[in-house]
């Protein structure tokens, strides 16, 4: 069958446990309607389609759930990521303070070139604000990535940051091929230097 | 038939729900279809869109899904009473399978218990409305009782 899509997305959400990720994107309805089944067993991932300019796109999104130390969370958790959602809880500080941690995780053990947001999750409805919108912001700033808002239960900019974040990874893919596309002497250049510099590695372990 | 390992996947009193459930399909399993399936498919895939009965989120598109008689063992959806246990469930026989898990626009996958991952609605949760064997990567099956047509 043709594929039916134009782009697939591989996204993690991070954070420290009970800052609503699960809210963000696995929502263990309380519903009493619902069966436990659901809930006892645990989400691994969802696919969401969203459209951007035109084209299809497939996200797949993980969860961090159960390991949320980011002292567990290593290089093979991240692999093939292409976004990670750092997300903290607008009332609980340490979460906020943590983002760094995590940030300094994915420096560690993501590749170089995975593109990063900070939400600020509000999960329930009370207001014990702890974090103010433009420390956020800042922290943001600070490292040169996007910053949003959001409640997961009154599903207030939870799809506007997927999309937000699917197409910075477009933007990004894009520039790629383009530069691949115009210089195409240049790219075979540059894995010549690649392949020069892996066997220069090679040779000084080996001394 | 080939499935019954599937169903011992989910340590529970598989056939007790099942035999008391006046909808089900008779013993023969690989039974006709209970429903008029005419509307139901177009050049043999599903004709109209697949969708969460309880919010109405988009799981599959018309035409890409083929159907499909096999029994599986699936968890309730609902909360029948109180005395329901999560694993308690019904054998379903009527299915909805495509190839690709990027076929889906929109759905969850649980964890893995055994080789099985359940399907679930991706904005509401409700659920299971589907089944996986992760040793099959090339089948994913949602139930046609589980889902709404429109």
């Amino acid at each position: 069958m043709a594929k039916t899509y134009d782009f697939l997305f591989k996204l993690l959400l991070i954070g420290d446990s009970g800052v609503g990720k699960t809210c963000v994107l696995f929502r263990f309805s309380e519903d009493a309607f619902n069966s436990t089944f659901i809930s006892t067993i645990g989400i691994d991932f969802k696919i969401r389609t969203i459209e951007l300019d035109g084209k299809k796109i497939k996200l797949q999104i993980w969860d961090t759930a159960g390991q949320e130390r980011f002292r567990t969370i290593t290089t093979a958790y991240y692999r093939g990521a292409m976004g990670i959602m750092l997300v903290y809880d607008i009332t609980n500080q340490k979460s906020f303070d943590n983002i760094r941690n995590w940030i300094r995780n994915i420096e560690e053990h993501a590749s170089a070139d995975v593109e990063k947001m900070i939400l600020g999750n509000k999960c329930d409805m009370d207001d014990r604000r702890a974090v103010s919108k433009e420390k956020g912001e800042q922290l943001a700033i600070e490292y040169g990535i996007k910053f949003m808002e959001t409640s997961a239960k009154a599903s207030i900019n939870v799809e506007e940051a997927f999309v937000t974040l699917a197409r910075d990874i477009k933007s990004k893919m894009d520039r790629k091929m383009d530069a691949t596309g115009q210089q195409k002497s240049g790219g075979v250049k540059v894995t010549e230097k690649e392949s020069q510099k892996k066997s220069g590695w090679k040779f000084c372990t080996l001394l | 038939m080939a499935d019954k390992g599937d169903q011992a996947k989910v340590a529970t009193p598989m056939d007790t729900d099942a035999a008391k459930d006046p909808n089900q399909v008779g013993g023969s399993g690989e039974a006709e279809p209970t429903r008029d399936m005419t509307e139901l498919i177009k050049d043999g895939k599903n004709a109209k869109s697949i969708v969460c009965e309880r919010c109405n989120s988009k799981i599959l598109l018309p035409g890409v899904a083929e159907f499909v008689t096999k029994e599986i063992f699936l968890p309730h959806m609902k909360k029948k009473s109180e005395q329901q246990k999560a694993t308690d469930g019904e054998n379903l026989s009527e299915h909805w399978v495509v190839s690709d898990m990027m076929t889906f626009e929109n759905v969850g996958f649980t964890n893995t218990v055994g080789t099985a991952k359940y399907l679930i609605c991706a904005d509401c949760e409700v659920g299971p409305v589907g089944w996986h064997d992760v040793t099959d990567k090339t089948k994913y099956f949602i139930a046609l009782d589980r889902v709404q047509h429109k």
